[in-house]
């Protein structure tokens, strides 16, 4: 049973997990700052794989420049989803407000109203079916490291959720808009009180967490060969149980939680059958809630 | 006296005659129902286009000389209650002899139950659920099930070689049936079954699936899937380095397969029973002939509803055309033997009521299906 097939099968769930950690990083981050889940991430996934996929069929760049497209139109569709679906739900600003439950319930609403609506109409314009991706795109390239095999996509992957995670921490650590941000997440109107501009640090917040969900979204694309309008569902809902399982609010508990998803995932594949594999996420996820209410990294109310 | 006698007699023969011509030109009518609005409206209207082709190929033909067949279509909407009620208003039509339709199993079988009743023969195109055929001896279908398809792969597979079979299908109720008749189709022809995987339906990553084949060793995979499944798995068995050959259903016979999986797709081997390109006249024919109506090359299900109306005509003619009753039709139907249509040569199991056809092999070889021996 522990034999080479089962560190591949690691090497599998540890890839699937970074895909699903790709897309928690920005959904952590953007939870973290508001305190609202933002069910339009996964369209931004969406819309991030097919601006790139157009880039492509139109001038065929590199695929440097195809990341950097992906991430143009990522932080336009973060700037754009806080504009419609979020701002116009913080015009009241008296405290009873901003605790009110009804404020955010609505907010949640609104993100998925979104969320649909661009959904739909990206099946209107491009069809509901998968886009052919031109294949010398795909990162589906085998590298053989002795008896085990990856693909180009994985390394690539690997080193994105690294990458992001690494430059997130120094963001938010060392820059100032990185301490504006974790004000804000902290206690917003104690933020607004010592001057921080908090509308300012919303919106950077949205297109920071929008251009990590395009890209994230373009490289999975490319690396599953599945560019779809309905594509940001699936990973959406295991990132959703990464941040919950993780803590809400910590970036690197999403992360962990995101690779224990993948690899439990693949395990079951390989001892039971692969319908089994959701259902050992999700008991993961129960366990977790019943023994640790505030997530395996919760750690008090400290957020971010 | 003799000008207004002749004038009379005349007009008489002429009468006569005319009488003549009028009962020569005797109308039989074909009910047709499939969903020309609603979700799976594209394929109603597909049937729509073959029906009509074929009907009026058949008028001109003359192979029933006075005779006009009708076709009289509805649209069930691909609702059950509608298909119903359709059913109902073909049985009152007096002029109708047969019944084709609907698209689904389910309205085909709703429909099914009144056809039983008031003894209307009844073919559907597509329906393939086990049960359909069940419902009485009015039912008939021409299109082939996984009961059909199963060990007819099965034996090609054994006959390549393979002997170490592992089957991957999504999971639903016709993935099952994929497993279970493949699955027992290979023991009963010798060889060994060596994994079953099930995958839900959305997967996009069938590495972890893979890897537990290549434990398992095989000689070929056999998968049962739809194309953008299909494409992911076959890119992922490639990535991974695995050498086996892939045996898919009829249902990857998509050109989207290809566009999708590009060069990943090379090599898999699969059934099916329409192939645009045939060499086979009858297929060019209706190949030319639908283009030049419609202006798209027909699908697998424009051929079935085409091959679907043309049972039901043979079916008529060899009633006695004119003279074609409700229970002469449905015994012609039963009587189907090796009829020549462009989805492969059909037959109909007289008891059963379930076609077998010969299905074309093919292999995808540099992006291309092509027609193997």
């Amino acid at each position: 049973m522990f034999d080479i097939f089962f560190v591949q099968q690691l090497v599998n769930g540890l890839s699937v997990g970074f895909i699903y950690a790709l897309m928690a990083i920005g959904f952590t981050l953007i939870f973290g700052v508001l305190n609202v889940v933002n069910f339009a991430h996964g369209e931004v996934y969406m819309i991030g794989s097919f601006a790139g996929l157009m880039s492509i069929t139109a001038f065929a760049p590199p695929l440097f420049v195809v990341i950097l497209v992906a991430l143009a139109f990522g932080a336009l569709a973060g700037f754009g989803l806080e504009r419609i679906a979020f701002r116009p739900f913080r015009r009241f600003r008296d405290e009873a407000s901003l605790k009110s439950k009804a404020v955010r319930e609505a907010t949640l609403l609104s993100s998925l109203a979104i969320s649909i609506i661009v959904r739909e109409l990206a099946e209107k314009i491009f069809g509901s079916n998968m886009q052919a991706i031109p294949q010398e795109y795909l990162l589906l390239t085998p590298v053989q490291i002795g008896p085990l095999t990856f693909a180009n996509g994985q390394f690539l992957i690997f080193g994105l959720s690294i990458a992001m995670l690494g430059g997130l921490q120094w963001l938010l650590k060392r820059t100032r808009i990185g301490l504006a941000i974790r004000a804000v997440a902290n206690n917003p109107m104690g933020a607004s009180y010592v001057g921080i501009n908090t509308e300012r640090t919303i919106i950077a917040t949205f297109i920071i967490g929008s251009t990590l969900g395009a890209v994230a979204g373009l490289v999975v694309g490319l690396y599953q060969g599945a560019i779809f309008p309905a594509m940001g569902f699936a990973p959406g809902v295991k990132a959703f149980v990464a941040m919950v399982m993780g803590g809400l609010s910590s970036i690197g508990g999403a992360v962990v939680c995101a690779l224990i998803l993948g690899v439990s995932e693949a395990v079951t594949t390989s001892f039971f059958a692969q319908g089994w594999g959701d259902l050992v996420a999700y008991v993961f996820l129960v366990i977790t809630l019943v023994f640790f209410p505030t997530g395996l990294f919760g750690g008090g109310r400290e957020r971010v | 006296m003799t000008h207004r006698r002749s004038f009379l007699l005349a007009s008489l023969s002429l009468s006569l005659l005319a009488g003549n011509v009028f009962a020569q030109n005797k109308t039989v009518a074909i009910g047709y129902h499939a969903p020309l609005s609603g979700e799976n409206a594209q394929y109603g209207i597909l049937f729509r286009n073959s029906a009509t082709l074929a009907v009026d190929t058949f008028n001109k033909s003359g192979r029933l000389p006075g005779v006009t067949v009708q076709l009289k279509f509805e649209d069930s909407k691909g609702d059950a209650k509608e298909g119903v009620n359709i059913a109902r208003k073909f049985s009152d039509d007096a002029s109708i002899v047969a019944a084709i339709g609907d698209f689904s199993s389910t309205v085909s079988m709703a429909a099914g139950q009144v056809y039983a009743q008031t003894k209307l023969a009844q073919l559907s195109q597509t329906a393939s659920h086990p049960d359909f055929t069940k419902i009485s001896e009015y039912q008939f279908r021409n299109i082939t099930t996984q009961a059909y398809e199963g060990p007819l792969v099965a034996n090609w597979a054994l006959s390549n070689g393979a002997k170490k079979i592992a089957v991957v299908a999504i999971q639903n109720d016709w993935g099952q049936s994929v497993v279970s008749n493949f699955v027992s189709a290979v023991k009963a022809g010798g060889g060994e079954i060596t994994e079953t995987e099930l995958f839900n339906p959305g997967t996009r990553d069938f590495r972890s699936i893979l890897t537990k084949i290549a434990r398992s060793q095989p000689d070929a995979i056999y998968l049962g899937a739809f194309y953008e499944d299909g494409s992911a798995f076959l890119q992922q068995k490639l990535q991974l380095g695995l050498k086996q050959q892939v045996y898919g259903t009829s249902s990857l016979y998509e050109q989207k397969l290809i566009d999708l999986a590009g060069p990943a797709a090379n090599n898999l081997y699969l059934s099916t029973t329409f192939l645009v390109e045939s060499p086979e006249p009858q297929v060019k024919a209706f190949v030319k002939d639908y283009e030049a109506r419609y202006n798209s090359k027909p699908q697998m299900f424009a051929a079935q509803a085409f091959d679907a109306t043309n049972i039901v005509l043979n079916a008529v003619v060899a009633a006695g055309g004119a003279d074609a009753t409700r229970a002469k039709v449905r015994d012609a139907l039963a009587a189907t033997k090796d009829f020549p249509g462009v989805t492969g040569i059909t037959s109909f199991d007289p008891k059963t009521r379930e076609p077998s056809k010969v299905l074309a092999r093919l292999q995808i070889q540099g992006g291309k299906f092509v027609l193997q021996k």
